[in-house]
């Protein structure tokens, strides 16, 4: 279908003319909201007909997450693209439509015993297809691995409104390339993810969560610990580090934390809490929650940090950035305390947390402007002589001008550009959202 | 070794020359009774002679042999210990095998971060032999570890009968470096630290059967060995009463670290192979379950599975008594394609997927085909997430068996797709399915694949002619079959 003007491409009530624009940036002079796979392939007929540009949207709480371009032309919104498709109880694999949230499907699976084993934060306004396109993950991902270990399958509408499958609705599959992957993580700059096929887990039959609170100066004391368990044959669902001040948030002590969940048969994690009962070194306190007490402190846990509804108006004095740090794993705690440190200097507070078996961490940081870029830039610096990396996951338009969000460009950035041009020649979709200005 | 004494005499073909120049005189293979070996892989339904087999020593000599190849125009194929089971290493003819089996160090191991760095030639099982001691292991397992390298296993993205816990292997390499068609070396997933920023290219080299780049370098995740593990082995008078007790295990929310199923054909052979257990051989199948993870939450598990196995009309249930026993009834179990040579002069190995809840309905198709193709189907299959090898009986001296064996296999495959599965799990599509893709993909999602494989390898050097439905070539290809002779 050609379309010449934009209003012949979805019904009136679908299109609505957009004249502020959002602190965060990644807005669109006209939002067209998609309810159907077809409305997503129509607008973007047209846009690609047309050259026009699209941002994508759906929850919203990523919209601070990389891009240099303001105002797209069309701010695509599949925040009302939801629903279960198929959940197959017996084949624990569910399909699901991008817009939907994370506790929407939460809750669904919950009525079955199952889970999709994604922790990452704001559930209830992160939808499926955002943390899928952001490879976003929580601390759990230490022993369920992240989206690309989940997404089996999904359906994606390309920049020209073509529609194409990957991968397919069974847990193991290996025809053709795996190009799932490609659109995981990819920010949207591949095409626009119209459906989901995940992996599902059964519900754990019981949860346990031990914390260990280290007094000042008890480093040391952690790495050992988190080496002796990697090292134990027990099984932690996390190994994440609270740094002090995300500590006192978390549990009103303002120490080094480790958060160690055992999600398992009951007796099964009575027996590792007992193995960290048993080797809880001399100073630290430890304190063991189970059930639903357990899941109340994660749900807190998920709830911190920036995202692109709670902070919607910019304001300079108190500026709100977020990063992802790639680390080696045992680094993470070396890199928590070079952020607490430059903080100082650079006076930004910050809370952080970082996962000691998986080497992903978290920084959330809260300050002045300036302050906020030089923070990031030395600690960028520290980080990569690490051999790391830090994306900023969350900053307002501004700051990204003055920060290179993505980091430093890879040395085979031209593989990356080649695939981002078989997909989107022209260059629509979510344009300079990702690395190297993709 | 490698016939070097018949080799004395310098050949005169240009090409074989500047390949010695590169990796030394004896590196290099080029006469036709050495290159015999090298016609086929695992597959053997589909032959071509290479030009040459070349044994690389260092990424910069895979990286100098693809300039130069790329400068003359030949095309090339990465190999490893060549087990695949789609034809993935085999030449359609006149192409230059780089074979990287001495590229096979280890080249780090970092416990305390759980990976280690090994060369493409590493053997998948000498990985978990030499960090055992220690306590860890590398989880992917496919029957034939014992020969296939880790290079082969990312690019087919195998799996094993463990990974239905633990997963392919896909979800368990961190970096990798490779060498692309232009002779450039890329360094992905640098320290195995995840989620770097970019597409995920590991995750697509992964699986893409050789066809992207040469894989060089490998970063691996390795895993503590679980505390306790628990094996049981249900015997069934009737295949849908097995079946049946794969979905509820599963149901009752317990994820076993393997759930495997044989039918009698498949115990017929395996009883007659290396490792026989004793299994009766009246039964219809067979389940073989384990359980691993925290000592403390297996028994209960291992109860349930038995309360399981037993409501859905177990004939005869037992849990391993010890080690001994264990290891035997995975021997006997990893015996399985090989042991078809006991019960048949040939045989082919399928690999479709299914989700596990259509078993009962897709074993009845499968038996349908048996029967309309007068061939015998053996039925090994990694229940728990729905892998089926159904392995196809037959005997390629008999005018006809062996285009009839492949047509049973294909529509095999196409009863996998009908029911919203797939047309391989873990042995890659190679030449044996690539016309069988258009089962699954369109041919509008085929070209979004071969579009990507153009960034990567835009000549179509590497490894041609594979993966995709070849108008005209395929063609070929699939008449070739008829003709050929199966070991
Ligand atoms: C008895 C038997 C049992 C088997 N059981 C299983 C099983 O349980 N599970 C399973 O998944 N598979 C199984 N297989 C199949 C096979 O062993 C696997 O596919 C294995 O990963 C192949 O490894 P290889 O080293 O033999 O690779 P090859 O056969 O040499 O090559 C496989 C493919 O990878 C490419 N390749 C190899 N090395 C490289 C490299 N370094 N860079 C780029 N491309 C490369 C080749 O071009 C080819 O396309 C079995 C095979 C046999 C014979």
């Amino acid at each position: 279908m050609i379309y010449s003007d934009i209003e012949g491409v979805l019904p009136a009530e679908q299109i609505k003319h957009n004249a502020k624009c959002h602190s965060l940036g990644n807005d669109g002079n006209q939002i067209m909201e998609a309810y159907s796979e077809e409305d997503i392939s129509k607008v973007l007929s047209f846009a690609y007909q047309q050259s026009k540009t699209v941002n994508i949207i759906s929850g919203g709480t990523k919209r601070g997450y990389g891009g240099e371009l303001e105002q797209a032309d069309i701010l695509l919104s599949l925040g009302n693209y939801k629903g279960i498709v198929e959940h197959s109880v017996g084949d624990l694999t569910l399909t699901v439509k991008p817009g939907t949230t994370l506790r929407e499907i939460t809750e669904e699976l919950a009525k079955h015993g199952q889970q999709v084993a994604i922790d990452t934060p704001w559930p209830e306004l992160a939808t499926i297809g955002g943390i899928i396109a952001a490879n976003d993950s929580g601390p759990k991902r230490l022993l369920y691995g992240s989206a690309r270990d989940l997404v089996i399958g999904t359906r994606i509408v390309y920049s020209d409104g073509r529609i194409i499958r990957t991968g397919g609705k069974v847990v193991k599959n290996v025809a053709g390339y795996d190009m799932n992957k490609l659109f995981i993580g990819s920010m949207g700059t591949l095409g626009v993810v119209s459906e989901i096929t995940l992996k599902l887990r059964p519900l754990p039959s019981f949860e346990g969560l031990s914390l260990l609170q280290f007094p000042q100066g008890g480093q040391q004391a952690i790495r050992e610990f988190s080496m002796q368990i990697l090292d134990s044959m027990m099984e932690p669902v996390s190994l994440e580090i609270l740094n002090p001040s995300f500590a006192e948030k978390m549990t009103g002590n303002r120490d080094y934390t480790l958060a160690i969940a055992f999600e398992d048969r009951k007796k099964a994690v009575q027996e590792q809490e007992k193995w960290v009962k048993n080797h809880v070194p001399i100073d630290a306190k430890h304190c063991v929650m189970h059930e639903e007490q357990a899941r109340r402190w994660w749900e807190k846990f998920r709830h911190f940090g920036p995202n692109g509804h709670n902070d919607e108006e910019y304001n300079d004095s108190n500026t709100q950035a977020a990063l992802k740090i790639g680390s080696n794993n045992f680094d993470v705690l070396i890199i928590l305390e070079v952020s607490e440190r430059l903080s100082k200097e650079h006076q930004v507070t910050t809370e952080a947390h970082g996962g000691v078996g998986h080497g992903i961490s978290r920084v959330f940081i809260e300050g002045l402007p300036e302050n906020i870029v030089s923070y990031i830039k030395a600690l960028r610096s520290e980080v990569e002589r690490r051999h790391g990396y830090v994306v900023c996951t969350h900053l307002p338009f501004k700051l990204r001008k003055l920060v290179c969000v993505w980091g430093e460009i890879p040395p085979y950035f031209a593989l990356l550009e080649g695939i981002k041009h078989t997909n989107d020649p022209n260059r629509i979709l979510n344009r300079q959202r990702f690395v190297g200005g993709i | 070794m490698f016939g070097k004494k018949r080799q004395k005499q310098k050949p005169d073909d240009a090409v074989i020359q500047q390949l010695m120049q590169i990796v030394g005189d004896s590196e290099v293979l080029y006469l036709k009774e050495d290159l015999i070996a090298y016609e086929c892989d695992g597959y053997t339904l589909s032959k071509g002679m290479p030009k040459a087999v070349i044994f690389v020593k260092s990424t910069k000599q895979v990286s100098d042999v693809v300039k130069y190849l790329n400068t003359v125009g030949i095309p090339y194929i990465a190999r490893g210990a060549g087990t695949g089971l789609s034809g993935g290493a085999t030449p359609l003819g006149g192409e230059v095998i780089i074979s990287l089996v001495r590229m096979k160090r280890m080249l780090h191991l970092d416990l305390k971060n759980r990976k280690a760095v090994v060369e493409p030639g590493y053997i998948n099982l000498k990985l978990t032999q030499s960090i055992s001691d220690k306590g860890y292991y590398y989880a992917p397992d496919p029957s034939s570890q014992y020969a296939c390298t880790i290079g082969g296993n990312v690019n087919e993205n195998s799996g094993g009968a463990h990974c239905l816990k633990y997963g392919v292997t896909t979800n368990h390499i961190l970096g990798l470096e490779f060498v692309l068609p232009s002779g450039d070396v890329i360094e992905l997933g640098e320290e195995g630290i995840p989620d770097r920023p970019g597409y995920d290219l590991l995750g697509l080299l992964t699986g893409s059967e050789g066809t992207l780049g040469i894989v060089t370098k490998i970063t691996v995740k390795i895993l503590k060995n679980p505390e306790g593990k628990k094996t049981v082995l249900a015997y069934y008078d009737d295949i849908g009463d097995a079946s049946q007790a794969v979905s509820d295990i599963i149901a009752a929310g317990i994820i076993p670290a393997a759930l495997e199923m044989m039918d009698s054909i498949a115990i017929e052979g395996v009883e007659s192979a290396a490792y026989p257990v004793g299994h009766p051989r009246d039964i219809a199948a067979f389940l073989l379950i384990e359980v691993d993870g925290i000592d403390a939450g297996i028994e209960d598990q291992i109860d349930e599975i038995l309360t399981v196995c037993k409501n859905n009309n177990v004939r005869e249930i037992k849990v391993a008594k010890d080690e001994e026993e264990r290891g035997l009834w995975w021997a006997n179990r990893k015996m399985g394609f090989g042991a078809m040579g006991a019960i048949s002069p040939d045989y082919l190995v399928q690999d479709g997927v299914i989700p596990r809840t259509r078993l009962p309905e897709v074993l009845a198709k499968i038996s349908e085909i048996s029967k309309k193709y007068e061939l015998r189907i053996a039925n090994i299959f990694h229940a728990g997430d729905g892998n089926l090898h159904p392995l196809i009986l037959f005997d390629a001296s008999i005018p006809g068996e062996s285009e009839r064996a492949s047509k049973a296999g294909s529509e095999c495959l196409k009863v996998c797709a009908d029911v919203g599965g797939s047309i391989t799990g873990e042995h890659g599509v190679g030449i044996e399915k690539s016309a069988e893709m258009r089962f699954i993909f369109t041919d509008e999602e085929m070209t979004a694949q071969t579009n990507i494989r153009a960034v990567f390898n835009p000549e179509d050097l590497l490894n041609p002619g594979k993966l995709f439905p070849q108008p005209g070539r395929c063609v070929e290809i699939k008449r070739e079959i008829t003709k050929v002779v199966v070991s």
